[in-house]
């Protein structure tokens, strides 16, 4: 089995930074989200020096380094370039499994047959960059490409690798020289590489030699998955599965928080819903994202504990995220990040007459929209109803005549 | 991505005659038989944006009650109800 690792080291802090990696020269670190635990996230090289990782709290950062940039995280940028990376490699052909924004694995023994072997190659001579936008350009370019029997072997081929120079790591043997430094990119066993550093085990080497019993004992299951990984085994790759992308977003004319905020979100919702493209499908995950009035972007990932294609209760499971929203947003976004099945409509347990009109008027509304558009059904929405701007007051948002025997939707 | 919200009430531009202190006279070549009332909306001073306006009520010669606003910053006038 080969699978191949593509890395981009510093990928978050190059999209926020708007450089290459390569550039920051100075000292600098991701500064936490606005209103999450207060840890750096990646560093720069100069700022590695100083013996600043990512995960290390802002006090100690601050104080190995008192002079290290915090530069304000963008997590909707990182979402977007690393989603375009992710799909040119499934471009490819690839079955693509990401850990984190910057780091992909695949396996390429099939796709070495469909690119003439010089998948490997393609990947080192920029392709990911290729035909982008200049920030994509600047973003992807130069990935460090890693081949190995798993994906921890081609992770730490590649973390060693120069740009334009894949490199291999066929197993144990080969793991064995590299510092259990390494161990902190897996979310398991991060916590694992100070214990092992205090214990004065520094190598995978010195870590695969050790009793796996012993292991087991002092740090349990994180402990022997990383026996595991310094022994040359690791598990299956978990590939994503490509899916469509669809997205709403509005811009908030004025600094909108609180009601003003949840009134947008419920338009974003009827908006999507109104979607030609969902074909009638449930939502399973969405991601509603902003981007704030202070600088800076917000990210929330929020799956649906059962398929939905309710508005009324997308809001409701929505609308609590927007407390976590750390300032006033500039525009909010929502994204359809997985479909679900096609929302089968509940039939009425008595059949009356505000079924049969309901029923009517969702297909009045169906067929108006096959005619005209989108549009032709729209409801008045207030958006913020006390202004002094009259404009601001209401708008007009797509009709949902709701599901099925509901008996009433939102007029 | 779908067009965005349409607005309701967006301002109209209007043709309008006022006077040396910015009374109208006459909106869309309609003599201003009364104005009822004038207020002054200042908002988002805060941003690179501000919002200025100084709005006028107003009864035209044909009985029709019209709202008109002067746009301070821009300096146009435009017709809202």
């Amino acid at each position: 089995m080969t699978i191949v690792c593509v890395l981009l080291e510093r990928f978050e802090l190059a999209v926020a930074a708007g450089l290459r990696p390569t550039r920051l020269g100075e000292p600098a670190a991701l500064a936490p989200e606005l209103g999450r635990e207060l840890f750096v996230g990646a560093v720069s090289q100069a700022a590695e020096a100083f013996g600043i990782h990512a995960g290390m709290r802002i006090g100690e950062a601050l104080s190995r380094c008192p002079r290290l940039a915090l530069v304000p995280p963008d997590p909707i940028g990182v979402a977007e370039l690393w989603e375009r990376a992710l799909a040119r490699l499934e471009g490819l052909g690839a079955a693509v499994e990401s850990l984190r924004p910057g780091e992909a694995c695949f396996d390429a023994r099939a796709l070495e047959r469909l690119h003439a072997g010089r998948i490997v190659t393609m990947l080192a001579e920029g392709y990911l960059a290729q035909d982008g936008s200049e920030r994509l350009r600047r973003v992807l370019a130069g990935p460090r490409i890693g081949q190995g029997p798993t994906r921890f072997c081609a992770f730490v081929a590649a973390s060693g690798a120069r740009v334009r120079r894949p490199r291999r790591v066929a197993g144990a043997a080969e793991l064995a020289p590299h510092p259990v430094e390494l161990l902190r990119r897996r979310a398991q066993t991060a916590a694992l590489v100070e214990p092992l550093q205090r214990l004065g085990i520094a190598t995978l080497g010195d870590l695969a030699a050790l009793p796996r019993d012993a292991v087991a004992d002092r740090f349990g299951r994180p402990g022997l998955l990383a026996h595991d990984l310094a022994r040359g085994q690791d598990t299956p790759l978990r590939p994503r599965q490509p899916g469509e992308l669809l997205r709403e977003a509005l811009e908030l004319p004025e600094s909108g928080s609180g009601e003003q905020l949840g009134r947008a979100l419920g338009l974003l919702v009827d908006r999507l819903l109104a979607r030609r493209e969902r074909r009638g499908r449930t939502l399973r995950s969405v991601v509603l994202s902003a981007r704030l009035v202070e600088g800076g972007t917000w990210r929330e990932r929020v799956v649906f504990r059962e398929a939905l294609a309710d508005a009324q209760r997308m809001r409701l499971a929505l609308g609590g995220r927007l407390a976590l929203l750390p300032a006033p947003a500039d525009t909010l976004e929502l994204i359809v990040e997985r479909f679900g099945p096609p929302d089968r409509e509940p039939r009425a347990l008595f059949d009356d007459g505000a079924a049969r009109r309901d029923e009517r008027l969702r297909e009045a509304v169906r067929q108006a929209r096959a005619v005209a558009g989108p549009d032709a059904a729209l409801r008045v929405l207030e958006i913020d109803p006390d202004s002094r701007v009259p404009e601001r007051r209401v708008v007009l948002s797509p009709f949902d005549p709701g599901p099925a025997g509901s008996g009433s939707g939102s007029r | 991505m779908s067009p965005g919200p349409r607005r309701i009430a967006a301002p109209q531009p209007a043709t309008v005659q006022a006077d040396s202190a910015g009374i109208p006279l006459q909106v869309d070549g309609r003599a201003v038989d009364a104005v009822r009332e004038t207020w002054l909306v200042e908002d988002r001073w805060w941003t690179e944006r501000p919002l200025r306006r100084r709005y006028w009520e107003v009864v035209t010669h044909c009985g029709r009650n019209v709202v008109v606003f002067r746009d301070l910053v821009q300096r146009g006038w435009y017709r809202q109800r």
